[in-house]
């Protein structure tokens, strides 16, 4: 198992130096001038200035000077001031958010967290029990009901799901505001005496012993949360099922029952972990796609995440930001793989030991 | 005069499929006697399976059903009796070893975990004691270092030790009958050899009764007192082992001998097979099943399915020709 997580983790450089490889050639499609973003923060409009940009910071040096140069950024003789780097997690500055790349992210991703994990946990428990139960009563209730959810939640664009939640449940019944916040919550957070222990939302409020922003933080959420769930759960289920029928049929199975061992035992112990794997696999595409921002669930219950952010800066072309979230989600997504491919080892011993 | 152990009467199973109903098992009848072996031989998805999964109601359902019949072991009908009684019977006294060791372990619960299941559930063993006790029975069957091999995964295990497992798991509870369903198929010559010699010293020590299923009936001869022939679902002919070899009265069983390649015979002649192939019968025949194949087929063969009628001293064959003379029986 340990040398199999370190074979995993010796991937990882490989891994990012290939996607920033591929990012920084995407760079290159602007001119210097847009380029130079990625160490100041007003692009003068005068030309000489530019010229003495452009000069310092090598953008008309060779494409891997240019390429190292972004990596470590560049370090002033004088002052011995970083500019850029983003090894150094400096991705430039943000024209559409007037910050830096790296405080947008740092501000929006906390919140995308947090809606992914309110989103994925119920989904995936729940998810894998309906699953299992509509493989093991094949075309019972729950099965035909399940199908039934999962063709509606395959077919339903998020945009219309999401329009119709803010009608219901905003509109007429007025339960469930969009947004992150209320104005009152939102005066005790920023305040003083608010810890930001984790910076996400929902569980620095129970750690401040604060359960009417917990509460209100969550009011705010149910329905991005739902619209989010309701989509992903019907892939779920159809996974979970599809391997569990697959894994019942397998003449271990069969041993396990010739063994004499009671039905839930078969269901639980034998066949189940091994329907795992095809699920596991399918959880960490989710996560990472949840993690990547939802840009429509984000944008239509306007919540401040990551998602919306890259949807602002995509349409105001502001390229230096949506490479810095490219960059981003690159990580996530090895993280989220390593994460996976560990939970494999974990379930399988065929992968684990050999 | 041993006891008798299972009685099986006019069992009847079938399968739904897209195609329609497929009449798998169609009224079969046999019985077993205490200690004894009973060879059951055919081609595949000539019942035999199905036969015993059913005995043990172990046929997916659905698509199978068993429609008809009883199975009476030490007097109670396993057919009826409740889904948690049946639960005890199977592995504690009646347990089974299947086809492809390949695939019918566990491949993520260690070896120990798959084979203390059983002693922990029927014999009410606690963890310690199932340890030892699998660990024996490791060793009974032969494998080395059974104590460290029992934290081992199935994938560890070559083909033939996996089979060495399911058969340590099967007696694990001092089983009364052990139903061998293809155990040697999967596996090497040199290998099946080592597994029919390891059921066979393992039955005499343990004085069980083996139901042992094959396609191969070279095997049988070796190993079998009774020997029970298999043809779309019927019994066709059953007789004793010797008897069955000496003097065999169906033409399925005159070929399936026939086929059978022999050291004595020249290296350039082809073997024998059948013409054509097994029927998968989606109603019940009411002709000879065997007919379409059968080169003694006469017109009755045609017009009526035959029952097993007795043709000697403990034989009996489901046939209207003699083969001897080519005439009808009378």
């Amino acid at each position: 198992m340990g040398t199999y997580i370190i074979r995993r983790l010796l991937l990882v450089p490989v891994l990012l130096f290939g996607v920033t490889v591929l990012i920084f050639g995407m760079l290159q499609f602007l001119s210097p001038v847009e380029r130079s973003a990625l160490y100041v923060r007003d692009i003068p409009k005068n030309d000489n200035a530019i010229n003495g940009i452009i000069k310092t910071y090598g953008l008309d040096q060779p494409l891997y000077v240019q390429y190292w140069r972004w990596m470590v950024g560049r370090t002033d003789t004088v002052t011995g001031k970083r500019t850029g780097g983003i090894l150094f997690g400096d991705f430039g500055y943000s024209r559409t958010a007037s910050t830096t790349v790296n405080n947008l992210i740092l501000t929006r991703f906390p919140n995308t967290l947090d809606l992914t994990l309110w989103a994925v946990v119920p989904v995936i428990s729940v998810g894998i029990w309906l699953g299992v139960q509509a493989a093991v009563h094949q075309n019972g209730f729950i099965d035909q009901a399940a199908r039934i959810f999962s063709i509606i939640g395959t077919s339903f664009p998020t945009f219309v799901f999401g329009l119709l939640m803010l009608l219901i449940f905003y509109a007429n019944l007025q339960w469930f505001p969009p947004g992150r916040l209320s104005d009152w919550a939102s005066q005790i957070v920023y305040s003083s005496s608010f810890h930001h222990y984790t910076s996400l939302l929902t569980i620095d409020s129970l750690l401040n012993g604060r359960l009417d922003i917990f509460w209100d933080a969550m009011r705010h959420m149910l329905m991005p949360i739902l619209t989010l769930s309701y989509i992903s759960w019907a892939t779920f289920v159809r996974v979970t099922r599809s391997s569990m029928l697959e894994t019942l049929r397998m003449e271990y199975v069969t041993t396990a029952r010739a063994k004499g061992l009671p039905e839930n035992v078969v269901i639980n112990k034998h066949a189940r972990p091994n329907a795992m794997l095809p699920v596991v696999t399918l959880a960490g595409f989710q996560v990472i796609t949840l993690l990547g921002g939802v840009v429509i669930t984000e944008t239509v219950f306007n919540y401040p995440g990551i998602g919306q952010a890259a949807a602002n800066a995509a349409a105001q072309l502001d390229v230096i930001t949506v490479l810095g979230f490219a960059i981003f989600n690159g990580l996530i997504l090895i993280l989220a793989n390593l994460v996976v491919d560990v939970m494999y080892a974990f379930i399988d011993p065929r992968v684990r030991l050999s | 005069m041993p006891g008798l152990l299972l009685d099986v009467q006019k069992l009847e199973t079938t399968f739904k499929t897209p195609e329609g109903v497929v009449h798998a098992v169609n009224g079969v009848s046999f019985d077993l006697k205490e200690g004894e072996t009973l060879g059951v031989v055919g081609e595949s998805g000539c019942g035999k399976s199905v036969t015993m999964l059913s005995v043990l109601r172990l046929i997916p359902s659905p698509p199978g059903k068993i429609v008809a019949g009883e199975a009476s072991f030490l007097g109670k009908d396993l057919l009826k009796m409740s889904s948690e009684d049946i639960r005890h019977v199977r592995g504690a006294q009646i347990s089974m070893v299947f086809q492809d060791p390949m695939t019918s372990l566990n491949p993520v619960l260690t070896i120990g975990r798959q084979l203390t299941e059983p002693l922990m559930l029927h014999v009410g063993m606690n963890q310690k004691q199932a340890d030892a006790r699998a660990a024996e029975l490791l060793s009974m069957v032969g494998i080395p270092n059974s104590k460290e091999r029992l934290k081992d995964y199935p994938h560890q295990y070559s083909g033939g030790m996996r089979q060495r497992v399911m058969i340590a798991m099967a007696l694990s509870c001092n089983p009364q009958i052990l139903i061998a369903d293809e155990p040697t198929t999967a596996l090497d010559v040199t290998i099946q050899a080592q597994i029919i010699e390891l059921v066979k010293r393992l039955r005499d020590e343990l004085g069980m009764a083996v139901i042992w299923i094959t396609h191969d009936l070279g095997v049988v001869a070796g190993l079998a007192e009774r020997v029970i022939v298999m043809y779309g679902g019927y019994i066709i002919e059953e007789a004793p082992v010797k008897e069955l070899y000496a003097n065999p009265q169906h033409p399925y069983t005159l070929g399936l001998l026939g086929s059978l390649p022999r050291v004595d015979e020249d290296e350039g002649a082809r073997l024998f097979s059948i013409e054509g192939a097994p029927p998968v019968l989606y109603e019940k025949p009411a002709a000879c099943p065997f007919a379409p194949r059968c080169k003694w087929a006469a017109e009755k063969c045609w017009k009526e399915n035959p029952v097993l009628m007795n043709v000697g001293p403990e034989h009996k064959a489901a046939c209207f020709v003699d083969t001897k003379t080519g005439r009808y029986r009378s």
